[in-house]
């Protein structure tokens, strides 16, 4: 037990089971129990610190808070530390005690300057604001803290504010402070009173964050019909408030009930069952990467399928095929991939289709690798490389050994590649594609390089 | 009073003075003790006291606070509960004891208790506390009042001020400071940041000057003034106090650092100068979608449960953590690899010896090699995982932040972090890509708009509501709704002639009248021929070394800047261009460097003497906001060079990803 407690471990008990100090407690069975089982969560374990971490205490810092501070600091520090200042202290003369009651009668018949208040409040301390009767005196108040008082302080005084004016007069003193208002809303956030905040926004012409703050509110409902009720509410109300629109709110506001709806209708079927509630357009592309199954001809008409979904939510091309390539690598389905990253060229649309990429090639490639493609695989998308230099580098560092033949046969490298022969196993297809690729360089050498038999 | 002791003892002090206020809490509570901490706090508290010193000081047991279960109290025991002062968790918390402390159950408990009839004994005790840290609000007091819980629930504040994490690093501990000044505007936090600064100067003496830059820090001082005179000694250990607001370095939190201390911080999840070791999960891998990520399927089979360690991040815990927490990484990790092979050799020894000597050996040194042998591991661990995590694009990152900082072709920087965000996107570092650009190049809305709608697409449609909170901090442009088509037109026509705009970013202005930039300075100079040469000269006698040579961090350059300064003419030369900068002089109103300079020349009066050269060399450093371990490695180059010593202290330290964060609603 001694030990235990020593090495400071007890802070890793789990809320149920306290730490007891005395050895004879019954808690301290179910502690031990407990205690094993944050051993295993490791996120809590500390033995792999040594003991001497903890003793940065008293002991080893060999210093006295004497030697540090004087009394007569200490005290003054100790007393700002209390909340209230009332509080008689014993040993005072009788007319210290006189001198302090009256000043507290004082303090709760008149109002004290908003100055002194300021700085009570700043300190920490309890204040009554009940004394400030007037409309005057309340400004006064909350001018003095707006000018060097802390946020908190802005905000007691406001909520007083509230309290003890009707609605015109406090909205009227907001108007005329940014500063107050700011805090204000900033309070009501955090205390999610939702409506107050967004009726404030409101009414300082602040609609395009109320919008926002409806949005954010939607979305972080989880239940889904409620959710897509409200998302249905905001994108109206957006749409016909007449205060302007940001287009980025507005195509995600739409966006956002476009896939709610997506998902209630999917969601009995193989989709739905894959989707947390809470899923990223490119979460929902993903899944719908996994259930197609016709990538030479995809189904415009068809929702789910990867090409309608990523083009009803603006999904950009580089995020439809960099979702599409990682999906159906996983799935070890290559021969998809050609399908995906072929389109019809859009000056020709005769024309047959090509290969055509929106990011770096040499990204794929490095990612098919490392999704441990087979090399016929990484060869096709590095044969898409123009720059042989390029290739090679590529190819040596995905070990595409016929990527790296084709980029030397690219740079006519001979020498590199009869070496490279040698270094490849007897009789495998490796070593025979490079020997034509040495032959071809030989062949080749007697025919002009303009003419090219390439049509 | 021991004037022997030396800045850095005493500054471990605060430890002492946070154990102080802390006892004057908790002794002035009677009756059975039991404290109930929220689960955040339970770090930093490690730093100020143990546990056999809270059972000294009558608490019996000890809890984690649990939002979702209430801990049963037994009549007469008294619960303490500490907790962060942020408004929800303290109305979860009264409502939690508002459902257990229904007043007539209580109020009969405390009667039978006392066993009190009439009216004359009124001896309360009240059953619940709650200890609010740094500060009980003005209004938690209106609050606790609605919810009917007054009297029956004492409210305190304990603020432990500066928690020292390491020679020259002090931390408040406190997460929330960035999110509520700069994304709220909200100031609530400052009272207890100048109560902090406050107890600086009591322990450590006023200083001479005080340096202010930005509006919080000007604030700052003015509480400071307002919360009245304070004994302090009368030789003060301090030279001048640097406070700066974090808006106005974003820069130095967003660049991804070089050394080895803030990487560290990129990778794993910091608390109270420790840091967390989990092969399963850590800061890069959380940030990304799972269904992209590479890794999320070998951990998934190789489910060995790896157990976590952790590094602490104090150099007298740790040497090896203290050799190299402000080297360059790649001679920090190379270093660690050299040490652990140095310690196999060592344990090889033990086959080629006698007997008599094994002996020996094993009794004396092997105990002290085991040990060392965990800690150089656990650091080779933790550099492998960086390296793990970030070199896919390490490089390109750098080399694209440093393209940003010299805003070389503003239209190939926009597709290269879009491609980032496709291909490797990390919900808080490629955002803060995009924030690095806007602050030293800025962006457009439209701009903007494209990036959004891949983001959105990417993390989910409800992020979009970080954009607008990153707008408020000044970290990316707002979007405006275009009421209006035809108004508009004319100012669109004008921005898209292809003249060449002059116009700087506040952020590029300052930075080059502070001559932060060091990257594009010196390939004008040196040309081409002998550039990676002279960079690496030149990063060795620069503080930029932190950011691989390619910026200073401002508060390093400020320190410089006052450590060279002569005179008070010399320093109005190098900061009057800046503006906002304020010198405050032992209680005169503040002053901006010029004045200060003028007011010299001016009475050329022999009473008062200039302040520069400063007489003593000791700065001390404190940012409003978080600040990094960038900041504090070039600070600590900076002290070196000039045979000085800089604390660098913020409410909290972090990595750029943690500062984006804060715009994330949690």
């Amino acid at each position: 037990m001694e030990s235990q407690l020593e090495t400071d471990n007890f802070w890793n008990r789990s809320s149920r089971a306290a730490f007891s100090f005395d050895d004879d407690d019954d808690i301290d069975a179910v502690g031990a129990s407990d205690f094993t089982k944050w051993d295993n969560n490791a996120i809590f374990n500390d033995d792999t610190i040594s003991e001497a971490s903890f003793d940065n205490s008293v002991g080893s810092l060999n210093l006295s808070i004497k030697s540090i501070i004087t009394d007569e600091a200490l005290k003054l520090v100790l007393q700002e530390q209390t909340l209230d200042d009332c509080v008689v202290c014993k040993g005072v003369t009788p007319e210290e005690e006189l001198r302090l009651l009256r000043r507290q009668i004082q303090n709760t018949l008149y109002s004290p300057s908003p100055e002194a208040t300021a700085v009570k409040l700043l300190q920490g301390k309890t204040v009554s604001l009940e004394v400030f009767k007037s409309l005057h005196e309340k400004q006064q108040l909350l001018d003095t803290l707006l000018q060097n008082g802390g946020g908190d302080a802005v905000i007691g005084v406001l909520l007083f504010l509230k309290r003890t004016l009707n609605a015109n007069q406090f909205h009227s003193i907001l108007q005329r402070r940014p500063k107050a208002l700011e805090h204000y809303l900033s309070y009501l956030r955090q205390a999610g009173e939702l409506n107050s905040c967004l009726d404030l926004l409101q009414r300082f012409g602040r609609s395009q964050e109320a919008a926002l703050l409806q949005f954010q509110a939607a979305m972080s409902c989880n239940e889904l019909v409620i959710r897509k009720q409200q998302l249905q509410r905001l994108v109206d109300a957006y749409a016909n408030a007449g205060v302007g629109i940001i287009p980025l709110h507005e195509q995600i506001f739409h966006a956002a009930l476009k896939l709610q709806l997506l998902v209630e209708r999917e969601r009995g079927s193989g989709l739905g069952k894959q989707l947390s509630d809470h899923a990223t357009p490119v979460e929902v592309l993903y899944a719908c990467c996994q259930i197609n199954n016709n990538w030479k001809e995809q189904d415009m008409l068809k929702l789910i399928s990867p090409q309608r979904f990523s083009a009803d939510q603006q999904i950009s091309a580089a995020q439809y095929e960099w979702t599409a390539l990682n999906e159906r690598a996983r799935a070890q389905a290559y021969a998809d991939l050609e399908a995906i990253f072929e389109r019809v060229p859009t000056w020709n649309p005769i024309k047959s289709k090509q290969f055509h990429i929106s990011f770096d090639l040499a990204l794929a490639v490095q990612r098919l690798y490392e999704l441990k493609a087979p090399p016929t695989v990484l060869q096709m998308f590095l044969s898409k490389m123009n720059n042989n230099s390029d290739k090679l580098r590529l190819a040596q560092r995905v070990k595409c050994t016929k990527a790296i033949i084709d980029a030397m046969v690219g740079l006519k490298q001979v020498q590199e590649l009869q070496i490279l022969k040698d270094t490849l196993a007897e009789r495998s297809d490796d070593q025979f594609y490079c020997e034509n690729a040495i032959k071809g360089l030989q062949t080749k050498r007697w025919t002009t390089d303009n003419i090219k038999l390439k049509l | 009073m021991d004037l022997t002791l030396t800045l850095d003892k005493k500054l471990q002090g605060f430890q002492l003075i946070a154990q102080e206020k802390l006892q004057a809490i908790l002794c002035s509570i009677p009756g059975k003790k039991e404290l109930i901490l929220e689960p955040a706090l339970i770090k930093p508290l490690e730093h100020v006291c143990t546990a056999s010193w809270l059972k000294l000081k009558g608490i019996q047991r000890i809890y984690k606070h649990d939002a979702k279960q209430c801990i049963p109290r037994v009549d007469d025991q008294v619960h303490i509960y500490m907790i962060r002062s942020t408004l929800s968790t303290f109305q979860a918390l009264l409502s939690q004891l508002q459902a257990t402390a229904t007043p007539t159950d209580v109020a009969s408990d405390v009667l039978k208790m006392y066993g009190r009839n009439d009216a004359e004994t009124s001896i309360q005790v009240t059953a619940y506390h709650i200890i609010c840290v740094p500060s009980c609000y003005a209004y938690f007091q209106t609050l606790l009042e609605q919810s009917g819980l007054w009297g029956l629930v004492q409210l305190h504040h304990y603020n432990w001020d500066f928690i020292y994490l390491d020679q020259g690093v002090l931390s408040m501990e406190l997460p929330n400071v960035f999110e509520c000044l700069y994304l709220q505007q909200n100031t609530s936090p400052l009272p207890a940041l100048a109560q902090s600064l406050r107890i600086l100067q009591i322990l450590c003496g006023r200083p001479e000057l005080v340096v202010t830059f930005g509006n919080h820090s000007t604030q700052l001082l003015k509480m400071l003034q307002t919360l009245g005179d304070w004994p302090s000694p009368a030789k003060s250990e301090i030279g001048a106090i640097i406070i700066v607001d974090r808006d106005k370095d974003y820069a130095s939190s967003l660049l991804t650092p070089a050394i080895y201390s803030g990487l560290l911080l990129e990778v794993f999840q910091q608390r109270a100068g420790e840091i967390i070791i989990d092969n399963t999960t850590n800061k890069i891998r959380s940030q990304k979608l799972q269904v992209l990520d590479l890794k999320t399927e070998s951990t998934g089979s190789t489910a060995a449960p790896a157990k976590a360690s952790s590094i602490r991040m104090n150099s007298a815990c740790d040497e090896i953590y203290g050799d190299n927490r402000y080297k360059h990484f790649s001679q920090a990790s190379s270093l660690v690899r050299a040490q652990a092979k140095a310690l196999g050799l060592e344990v090889q020894k033990l086959s080629d010896m006698k007997l008599d000597e094994m002996h020996d050996y094993v009794a004396r040194k092997l105990p002290k090699i085991t040990e060392m042998k965990a800690k150089v591991l656990r650091h080779l661990n933790a550099s492998e995982i960086v390296i793990e995590m970030l070199a896919g694009n390490f490089r390109k990152v750098q080399s694209l932040e440093e393209d940003i900082l010299n805003n070389v072709s503003r239209k190939r920087l926009l597709s290269e972090i879009d491609e980032l965000l496709i291909t490797d996107g990390q919900r808080f570092n490629t955002l803060r890509l995009l924030c690095l650009l806007h602050l030293c190049a800025g962006i457009l809305p439209e701009e903007l708009q494209t990036f959004a709608r891949n983001y959105c697409n990417l993390f989910g449609h409800q992020e979009l509501v970080v954009f607008q909170q990153l707008a408020q901090a000044g970290l990316l442009p707002p979007l405006l709704p275009d009421k209006d088509k035809g108004q508009r037109a004319p100012t669109k026509l004008l921005s898209n002639l292809p003249l060449p705009k002059f116009k700087q970013t506040e952020f590029q202005a300052n930075a080059n009248r502070l001559k932060l930039l060091v990257s594009c300075a010196d390939g004008d100079i040196d040309g081409a021929d002998g550039h990676a040469e002279s960079k690496q000269a030149s990063q060795q006698a620069c503080p930029s070394f932190v950011f691989n040579g390619t910026y200073i961090p401002l508060v390093a350059q400020f320190c410089s800047i006052l450590l060279k300064s002569n005179s008070a003419d010399e320093l109005a030369n190098k900061l009057s261009m800046v503006e906002g900068v304020q010198l405050h002089l032992n209680k005169s109103p503040p002053l901006t460097p010029k004045a200060y300079a003028t007011q010299f020349k001016s009475h050329s009066c022999k009473s008062q003497t200039d302040l520069l050269p400063l007489r003593l060399r000791n700065l001390f450093v404190f940012v409003v906001g978080g600040s990094t371990y960038a900041e504090v490695g070039a600070c600590d180059f900076v002290s070196k060079l000039m045979g000085a010593q800089i604390t660098v202290a913020s409410d909290t330290l972090f990595a750029g990803s943690d500062l984006i964060a804060n715009a994330f609603p949690k």
